[in-house]
């Protein structure tokens, strides 16, 4: 049934993308989203089985291919990867109605995103070295479509493609040589002929593989120095195109790390994973930080995003040091928090883009500072982004605090390890976990409190109107699933765990006890949040009856109505109230050597005297320091060789010729 | 008794009297009274200087936001009854004129100890 659950999938997803780009401009976008949005309900339906069963499936067709033909097997590791997109899939189909409504997509744009999610579906069932590549290579191609929606409108856009298309396509390289030498070495190109051969490869070949890909696949997860396309490429494509960038693409750079290294490699060296877990812990930080500087609520998102998946790799990093020094349980244990996390990070921070996609469709700008008294006005919107940003913050109830905590739990359990490296890197995954949580739970409460409380900054953010209803109903399911995965979390553990099994190479399943809350089966060690959100809801009804039935005075008994407390000014302006950037501004000083913010103050004094000001204008940026440390000075040197390469081919036919006559020359010279 | 202090158009004489009253000597805290930071968490007003014309309003409105039962402490003579002040340019009336005063503490300025005697007829200790 799996099997063919997937394949429908696929097919209505290719359906979708076909229909977009052929149906006149009425019917094509809810053509392509309702056909979207059962290709999604059937891919999980696929992975589902797949995860629960436990039974993977495997097709071989030797046509689409010429050569090597088509590939394709789904076992529970890659299916955990298909379900996850498939559900921040179906809340994009159906919130993609909404989203197009006013200005209704071209072709391309419609067709795009289906393509894009079809391709999506398709990478974790991918199992040979060609059809990965191709597979790939099309999720890559039709998210640079899907980003370049808006490219007639603006120009950054341009700018933003161009650096995903070069990062994307860099690391598509290095996955390629990678896999390729695997191959060649290997004795065959299909991932289980590899597999069964691991064991004849020589260490320097697999590390060297491991290197290449764990290259390509940390630059499409996003992990720092590799992730400055994210922040460049999430604001500039449309909200539904980001969810799923950030929702199910990132993922798949996860995937590819655990597949290669863990599945095809059989997880090697312990240096390999300490740097997975190196390059988590500073992509944890540097996300985060920046994160709670931006002021552009999708660009804050992105950052987050890096901030996220870093937090993904610490686990994964961990996971693998763990299993390489022998320790099979702790390694499930963490790797299956990994998991969790990656899930749950699908699942809010697809809701959390889509609704700044809502903010940005209602009130005409991304920008934190020109938002505000949004949740009078969007009480729906404001009341999904919330949950989703509790739930990033890791507030218990929600899905963050639960994979946050069984990650805490696995590495701080690791700490009795024999290995001092290993302690040592838990340490630091633990200590990267605690600063991280304060900085994400900083930027999201100035999302949140600056952009719907208080009140309007603009009059775009004045004139503001709730979505429609397919907005909402895509962001609410995501927003229901954080909710849901926070009160039981016991409920996908043990089909996470399947996946877990799957991903390590000496499984170690049962890492938790079976429940609906999370209970770990090593050690006594338990925490049902259902209990604790319960609980809560226990004392509020109390204490909110006690209010109620309290005797009271006359005067409590008609309370008083009074205008908000302004300080006693008769002029209360959007302009008083906090803004973003000066919410930010104490953390930006405290971290003003790693943020390095560029200020700009420019004062102009009145003409009679110097001593007083008639404009003062402040500018201030916070740009990607990676960006230009590192790639800056790359970008200028290529440029620098463009330019002497540049002498050489002149336009004269003369020398042309020359060029000719000597190559022939030394061409000769070298075979006689 | 916890006090908001509203200065209306004072001198800034009746300041340095009241800080004074809440300075180590006097040290009217001792008694119970308390100076705040909001009207939300004050039990009443506690009002130096003739009311000017600019600060009526922010008055009447700092009254308005300070929750029932409050009372409204008039300091100095100025604030009594315009004091030296009475009838000037740009002065809207003493506290009187503006909200209902319940304690008026005579004096230019007052002393700290006549200050905190008022205080403590409030707070009744
Ligand atoms: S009463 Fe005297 S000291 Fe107090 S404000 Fe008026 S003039 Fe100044």
């Amino acid at each position: 049934m799996s099997t063919a659950a997937y394949f429908i999938g696929l097919g209505a997803a290719s359906a979708a993308a076909l229909l977009g780009a052929v149906l006149p401009a009425r019917r094509r976008l809810l053509a392509a989203a309702v056909l979207s949005a059962a290709a999604c309900l059937a891919a999980l339906v696929g992975a589902g089985d797949v995860l629960v069963s436990g039974h993977a499936f495997s097709v071989h067709t030797a046509q689409v291919l010429p050569l090597t033909g088509v590939d394709l097997s789904l076992d529970p590791l890659g299916a955990l990867f298909v379900a996850a997109t498939a559900v921040v899939g179906l809340a994009v189909s159906c919130y993609s109605v909404g989203y197009g409504v006013h200005a209704t997509p071209s072709r391309i744009a419609t067709a795009t995103l289906p393509a894009f999610l079809a391709t999506l579906l398709l990478v974790p069932a991918a199992a040979s070295v060609a059809t990965f590549m191709v597979a790939w290579e099309l999720m890559a191609l039709t998210s640079l479509l899907a980003l370049l929606t808006d490219h007639r409108r603006r120009r950054e856009t341009r700018d933003a493609a161009q650096w995903y298309a070069a990062m994307t396509h860099i690391g598509a390289a290095a996955i390629l040589l990678g896999l390729v030498l695997l191959a060649a070495h290997a004795g065959g190109q299909s991932f289980a002929a590899i597999a069964a051969h691991r064991r004849q490869l020589s260490l320097p070949l697999t590390s060297v593989v491991f290197v290449l890909t764990l290259f390509g696949f940390a630059s499409k997860a996003g992990a720092v120095p590799l992730h400055v396309w994210l922040p460049r490429a999430h604001p500039e494509a449309p909200s539904p195109v980001s969810a799923l960038m950030s929702g199910a693409m990132v993922n798949l750079g996860v995937y590819g790390i655990l597949r290669v290294g863990e599945d095809l490699l059989g997880g090697g060296e312990m240096w390999w994973w300490l740097v997975v877990a190196a390059l988590g812990v500073v992509s944890a930080v540097f996300g985060a930080l920046h994160a709670a500087a931006s002021t552009d609520t999708k660009r804050l998102l992105a950052y987050s995003t890096v901030d996220n998946v870093g937090l993904v790799l610490i686990g994964v990093g961990a996971a693998g040091a763990l299993a390489a020094g022998g320790q099979q349980a702790l390694a499930g244990l963490v790797l299956l928090a990994a998991l969790f996390h990656l899930v749950n990070h699908a699942l809010f921070k697809g809701c959390l883009f889509l609704g700044a996609g809502a903010l940005q469709h209602a009130a005409g700008t991304r920008d934190l500072d020109r938002l505000g008294g949004l949740a009078r006005k969007m009480p729906a919107t404001a009341i999904f982004f919330g949950a989703g940003a509790l739930s990033i913050s890791a507030l218990p109830g929600l899905n963050g605090f639960a994979s946050e905590w069984l990650l805490f739990e696995g590495l701080l359990q690791g700490f009795a390890s024999r290995s001092a490296v290993t302690v040592a890197a838990l340490l630091a995954g633990v200590a990267t976990l605690a600063i991280t949580g304060g900085l994400t739970a900083t930027a999201f409460v100035k999302a949140l409190g600056v952009g719907f409380l208080g009140q309007p900054r603009s009059e775009g953010a004045g004139a503001a109107r709730e979505v429609g209803p397919s907005m909402l109903i895509g962001m609410g399911f995501l927003a229901g699933g954080c909710v849901v995965l926070g009160i039981v979390p016991g409920v996908v553990l043990p089909v996470i765990d399947r996946a877990t099994t799957a991903g390590l190479v000496a499984g170690a399943s049962r890492a938790i006890r079976p429940g609906l809350g999370l209970a770990l089966a090593s050690v006594h060690s338990e925490i049902d949040p259902g209990l604790l959100v319960g609980g809560l809801l226990v004392a509020l009804v109390v204490a909110w009856g006690a209010v109620r039935l309290a005797p009271r005075s006359a005067e409590l008994r008609s309370p008083r109505r009074a205008a908000a407390w302004g300080c006693g000014r008769d002029l209360q302006t959007a302009r008083m109230e906090i803004t973003a950037t000066s919410f930010a501004e104490p953390l930006q000083r405290v971290f003003a050597d790693v943020l390095r913010p560029d200020h700009d103050l420019e004062v102009t004094h009145t003409a009679e005297s110097r001593y007083f000001p008639e404009a003062i204008t402040f500018h201030q940026r916070v740009d990607d320091a990676v960006e230009r440390v590192v790639y800056r000075p790359v970008m200028a040197a290529v440029a620098w060789w463009g330019h002497l390469a540049r002498r050489v081919p002149n336009g004269s036919v003369h020398r042309y010729l020359a060029f000719g006559f000597a190559t022939l020359v030394l061409v000769l010279v070298v075979l006689a | 008794m916890q006090l908001r202090h509203v200065d209306a158009g004072s001198c800034n004489g009746c300041e340095i009297e009241i800080a004074q009253a809440f300075a180590p000597v006097c040290d009217a805290g001792r008694f119970g009274a308390r100076l705040v930071a909001s009207p939300r968490h004050a039990d009443g007003l506690l009002v130096t200087g003739v009311v000017t014309k600019n600060m009526a309003v922010p008055l009447q409105m700092t009254f308005e936001a300070t929750p029932r039962p409050r009372v409204v402490v008039a300091c100095g003579d100025c604030a009594v009854n315009g004091g030296l002040f009475a009838g000037a340019y740009g002065v809207a009336g003493s506290v009187h004129d503006v909200v209902p005063v319940d304690v008026e503490i005579p004096g230019c300025p007052p002393e700290p100890s006549e200050i905190t005697e008022a205080l403590r007829r409030l707070t009744g200790r």
